[in-house]
């Protein structure tokens, strides 16, 4: 009986779609407790100072005012952070990025407070400032954070061949520098969580607008000197992530303790999107300077490589972010001779950690820059230099791993989203031999006659394609494992749990699916539990594209389980033999040659009397994966995943705007689970990718971000992007749920190169630093107003 | 963080007038909302001392769209969804018609009203240079009073008009345009939707073989505040619209701005895309 999938692959809407829509479910602001408190924030407008004193007395009297809480109030870790603990609960010996929370009032109204912490006066000492991370590792630079010795955070270097044997064996080298910005996650929902104390003997628990409990729990644990069993953080409906809703919340989520176990009272914080712009930690702005040895055949010899990070005031995850640049830098192109050097700094701006790319769109702008750069310098089109130096199944990685165990499907994508957008004839009819800019001179703001652009040559069109390779899940960052919770209950309906967090993308969907086609019954027969760390096992946090993969693997691998006791129960009970097949299809279990079939709920009825459990909780462990950080080899990730983006647009080269009119999105992310949920996937990440690629950027004057609103920092709407088109090539692979990887961030990490290439295409001028916005591409430099005022100018 | 307030409704245009009196001192009007909620949000000094709302959407009298033989009237709380979706609207004042459509979003449309544009009176108001190129005059009514003066006179600088703080703005009179004017707005902002206006223009011209009978020209957001520029459309009366001209004429808005606002942060950008953006508006209403 060969069976063809019944849920898997197929659209399914997301189990917890009604509730969002039509305003039931409930976010970390919805939970309100009796005698719920609110904490108020206290800041100084300064991005590096000393604190000397802190002064409260015109508030210590005030009704309005229950606790003033600071760092003399955290009983166990006073600094914390996801890899060094160099960030403090609260800074009361220095500030070192605008951010920084020295204290926090709390009391009944959240208004009252607002007034009150106006009050409070803190007496400071401006520090020198350090905000160019280009500074930071100067001899004279100021130390962020002395302790540290250094302002270097991390240096990842990868050494490979002999690139300076291989520049001299290439008939061409060029050398280019690129930059990225800093940039805002973008959330809906801004931070929010209630911590409440519990009888004594069980300690504390935290609801909230979190990413990953299990880490949130780590961090309450150290800074209320908790064991880890006496803080449970139970996850709310979360309005958006994208990576953004991890260190920033367990630290809101340890303050919210640390007030609520002193006080003895729920006490609630909730940011304001200023505040929440203004805090949070975003994606790191890069510097990447690539030299690149090649020859007449477009075959790649050697590439160097130096990057540099601005981590921000604190470490965060730049080590693991920087990591997957080491890894991923040269892109998906087999070369033989790599030096690598990527390091991350600290400087007073606001602080750098995970976002949804997580150290690959950055490398990505800038190798698939460079590659277009080549192929039109030798006269070939982007497909073909890729073609020669991409890789195919056995090729060997900078870093030394040898592809194997999955479909390499780097040309297949390639070849797909070539032939679906007509790419090379588009490619050719659109290319420019000169830039089609007006260089305009401003020392005279009119401008000539000559320079006004005739009405039919406004308009210029381009195609552009970018191509990746993507490690998934944490490879050789740590430990990585995951487990999942089923119990069958004896009418055949299922509760499902996983250790991995909803982060809006709809896993719990996708592990419904993966249940019901173990099972062979309808989704809507599985509930899907509230993850609690009380009750949940740990799997490690939801990041890297891992939830399909290690989560599914885990709710599968526990399905089964359940799944051979039904078997065996089965053939005991109707004496079968062994080659006699049982297959679980239409909530009904199927016996070869046979009586008629049995209902799924029959046999779970059965189970019950017969006293066999139909609970257990199952594991999905990663295969092992090496590191040698010294010399950055080893088999850095166990499997890959491989896409390819097309973007068709047009640029008006009268006021520099791109329209991004088409964008093809070809992904291989393995087998798809959740058809809708996959889609969704490309929806949303082309439309980031795009934002990071012509518009967003988070600026700061001398540490303080200017964009604190929507109004500012603008994201693109869904009338800025054309129409997306996702084409999932479902390569094979031993590992994860019937071969199903990650898609999530490979969606988002390809979309500004394939604009920026584009762009090119369109009016013949390269740009080399993101966000390609107006200013840039007709000016190719950013303007900045002078003062932090906001409205338009 | 914005403090407890007190919101009343006032069911008619003499309520409304009356409480503008009784609480002048804390009183503020909310139509839509969209300037007022955020300005006090943020803790704009504009908004600050506003203890006390009048919401005007119920006030009927402010809420139509009529159409005598000579001007379209529109009531001061008119939201832009209703212009949009009005035939009037849409046929006799094509150029407000569009400004209004690309005001922010569906969501802000259907909340944010036309006095409410104009009387917060943004550099980017948006239906700012569509109303000065139809020379519309603002009805404003006090208890004791009742007036109406061009928009030109009633916008005084940047978030500053002649409204009194006893006054409502009731109504938006505009004279129909010869159907022989042609015309069109242009807005350029950083996205297609939600966006600040970074340049607005309205141009309006009536030629005859290519000669320019009359022309009206505004601008917003590159100004101060949106504006009529006399001396361009007095130098253009009676000239040849040829493409040398249309040049000139572009490259002499150029020249005023520069004049009006001295160079700025923004400069480099604006100035030659204003320019070059009023030449391909030009280019394009010649050729219909
Ligand atoms: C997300 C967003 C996007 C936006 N996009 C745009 C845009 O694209 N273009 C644009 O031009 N604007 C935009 N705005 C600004 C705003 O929506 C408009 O200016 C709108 O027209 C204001 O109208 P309102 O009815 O909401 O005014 P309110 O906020 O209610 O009032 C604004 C001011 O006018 C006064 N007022 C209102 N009605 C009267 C009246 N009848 N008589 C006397 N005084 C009155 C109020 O007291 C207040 O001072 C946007 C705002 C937001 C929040």
């Amino acid at each position: 009986m060969n069976k063809e999938f019944s849920v898997v692959g197929k659209p399914v809407i997301r189990e917890d779609g009604l509730d969002k829509v039509t305003g039931r479910a409930k976010f970390a602001d919805d939970y309100k407790f009796p005698g719920m408190l609110h904490a108020v924030m206290l800041r100084i407008s300064s991005a590096h100072a000393k604190i000397n004193s802190i002064d409260f007395s015109a508030i210590e009297n005030d009704e309005s005012l229950v606790s003033i809480i600071t760092a003399d109030d955290v009983p166990g870790t006073k600094k914390v952070g996801m890899i060094k603990n160099d960030q403090p609960i609260f800074c009361n010996e220095k500030v070192v990025t605008p951010g920084d929370v020295l204290a926090m009032i709390v009391g009944e109204s959240e208004a009252k407070l607002h007034e009150l912490v106006k009050k409070i006066k803190v007496d400071f000492t401006p520090l020198p400032l350090l905000t160019d991370p280009k500074k930071s590792l100067e001899t004279d630079a100021v130390l962020i954070h002395p302790v540290e010795g250094s302002n270097l955070i991390i240096h990842h270097p990868l050494r490979k061949g002999n690139v300076e044997k291989g520049f001299a064996e290439s008939e061409f080298v060029l050398e280019q520098t690129y930059s990225t910005q800093l940039i805002e996650h973008s959330y809906l929902e801004p931070e929010a969580v209630v911590a409440i104390p519990l009888e004594t003997s069980l300690g504390v628990k935290v609801i909230g607008s979190i990413q990953n409990p299990f880490t949130t729990r780590r961090f309450v644990s150290e800074v209320l000197n908790f064991p880890l069993s006496k803080v449970r953080i139970q996850q709310a409906h979360l309005g958006g992530s994208f990576g953004g809703k991890d260190d920033i919340m367990c630290i809101l989520s340890a303050r919210a303790a640390v007030a609520a176990m002193k006080i003895n009272r729920p006490v609630k914080i909730r940011y304001t999107r200023e505040e929440s712009i203004l805090e949070s930690y975003k994606r790191h702005p890069y510097v990447l300077n690539y030299k690149v040895g090649y020859n007449k055949s477009g075959k790649i010899q050697a590439m160097k490589i130096d990057i540099l990070a601005d981590g921000g005031a604190y470490a965060s995850m730049s080590p693991f972010v920087t990591w997957r640049t080491v890894v991923q830098a040269t892109g998906p192109y087999e070369i033989e001779n790599v030096h690598t050097d990527v390091r991350a700094v600290y400087t007073n701006n606001p602080y750098t950690g995970a976002m949804r790319g997580f150290g690959s769109p950055q490398p990505i702008f800038a190798q698939e820059s460079l590659m277009d750069e080549i192929a039109v310098q030798l006269n070939m089109t982007p497909d073909e230099i890729r073609k020669v130096n991409g890789y195919k199944s056995g090729s060997i990685t900078a870093t030394g791993q040898k592809l194997q165990n999955h479909e390499v499907n780097l040309l297949t994508v390639l070849e797909t989203a070539e032939e679906d957008t007509g790419f090379r004839k588009k490619w050719l009819e659109n290319k420019k031999d000169k830039s089609q800019l007006i260089e305009y001179d401003f020392s005279s703001p009119i401008i000539n006659e000559s320079q006004f652009i005739s009405p039919d040559s406004l308009i210029k069109k381009g195609i552009g394609l970018a191509v990746s390779f993507r490690g998934c899940s944490l490879g050789a960052e740590g430990t990585d494992a995951a487990s999942a919770y089923i119990s069958i209950q004896n009418d055949g309906s299922v509760y499902l749990d996983c250790g991995l967090a909803e982060n809006g993308q709809g896993l719990r969907t996708t592990y419904s699916i993966i249940a019901a086609e173990v099972f062979g019954i309808s989704t809507d027969q599985i509930i899907y539990l509230e993850l609690d760390t009380g009750t949940t096992p740990d799997s490690g946090p939801t990041v890297a594209s891992r939830a399909t993969l290690m989560g599914g693997g885990a709710v599968k691998a526990t399905a089964e389980i359940l799944r051979k006791r039904l078997e065996e129960l089965i053939r005991s009970e109707w004496n079968l033999k062994s080659d006699d097949e049982i297959v679980f299809q239409n909530n009904q279990v199927l016996i070869t040659n046979h009586q008629s079939p049995i209902t799924f709920k029959d046999i779970c009825k059965l189970a019950y009397q017969r006293g066999i459990s139909l609970a257990t909780i199952g594991w999905y462990k990663s295969p092992s994966v090496g590191w040698d950080e010294h010399v950055g080899q080893g088999d850095a990730y166990f499997t890959y995943v491989y896409g390819c983006q097309v973007a068709e647009v047009r640029v008006n080269i009268a006021t520099g705007e791109i329209y991004v009119d088409k964008v093809t999105a070809v992904h291989d992310a393995g087998k798809v689970i959740n058809m809708l949920g996959a889609l969704g996937q490309v929806y949303g990440g082309v439309t980031q990718g795009a934002g990071y690629g012509i518009f967003e950027e988070v600026t700061t004057d001398k540490g303080f971000i200017r964009e604190l609103n929507f109004d500012q920092y603008t994201i693109p709407t869904s009338k800025d992007i054309g129409e997306i088109n996702p084409i999932f090539v479902e390569g094979k692979d031993i590992y994860g749920p019937w071969g199903a990887k990650s898609l999530g961030e490979p969606t988002l990490e390809l979309t500004a190169a394939a604009i920026s290439n584009a762009v090119y295409n369109a009016v013949g001028k390269r740009f080399f630093k993101l966000p390609m916005n107006l200013e840039e591409v007709l000016l190719s430099k950013k303007l900045r107003p002078e003062d932090l005022k906001r409205g338009s100018k | 963080m914005i403090s407890s307030l007190e919101i009343l409704i006032p069911k008619n245009l003499n309520e409304a007038l009356s409480l503008l009196v009784e609480r002048k001192n804390n009183c503020r009007i909310i139509a839509g909302g969209t300037d007022v909620v955020p300005g006090l949000q943020q803790g704009s000094n504009r908004f600050a001392n506003s203890e006390l709302l009048i919401d005007i959407n119920r006030i009927p009298e402010i809420k139509s769209i009529t159409q005598t033989r000579e001007k379209i009237s529109i009531g001061g709380a008119e939201t832009f969804s209703d212009m949009l979706q009005n035939q009037i609207v849409k046929e006799e004042l094509p150029l407000l018609w569009k400004a209004c459509s690309t005001i922010g979003s569906v969501q802000i449309r259907n909340r944010a009203t036309i006095a409410g544009n104009f009387v917060n009176n943004a550099p980017c108001a948006d239906t700012v240079p569509a109303l000065l190129v139809y020379n519309a005059t603002i009805e404003v009514e006090s208890l004791s009073s009742k007036k109406e003066i061009s928009i030109g006179e009633f916008l005084t600088g940047p978030y500053k008009t002649k409204l009194n703080k006893d006054e409502i703005v009731t109504r938006i009179n505009i004279p129909i345009p010869s159907k022989e004017f042609r015309g069109d707005f242009y807005k350029l902002g950083r996205r297609r939707a939600v966006a600040i206006s970074r340049i607005t223009l309205a141009v309006l011209t009536k030629t005859q073989n290519h000669m320019i009978d009359e022309i009206r020209i505004a601008s917003g957001a590159v100004t101060p505040i949106g504006i009529r520029f006399s001396d361009l459309e007095k130098l253009a009366k009676g000239k040849y619209a040829d493409d040398k001209f249309l040049k000139l004429l572009s490259q002499k808005l150029g020249e005023q701005i520069l004049n009006v606002t001295g160079l700025r942060w923004s400069s480099e950008y604006k100035l030659p895309v204003v320019q070059q953006m009023f030449y391909q508006l030009l280019k394009e209403i010649e050729h219909g």
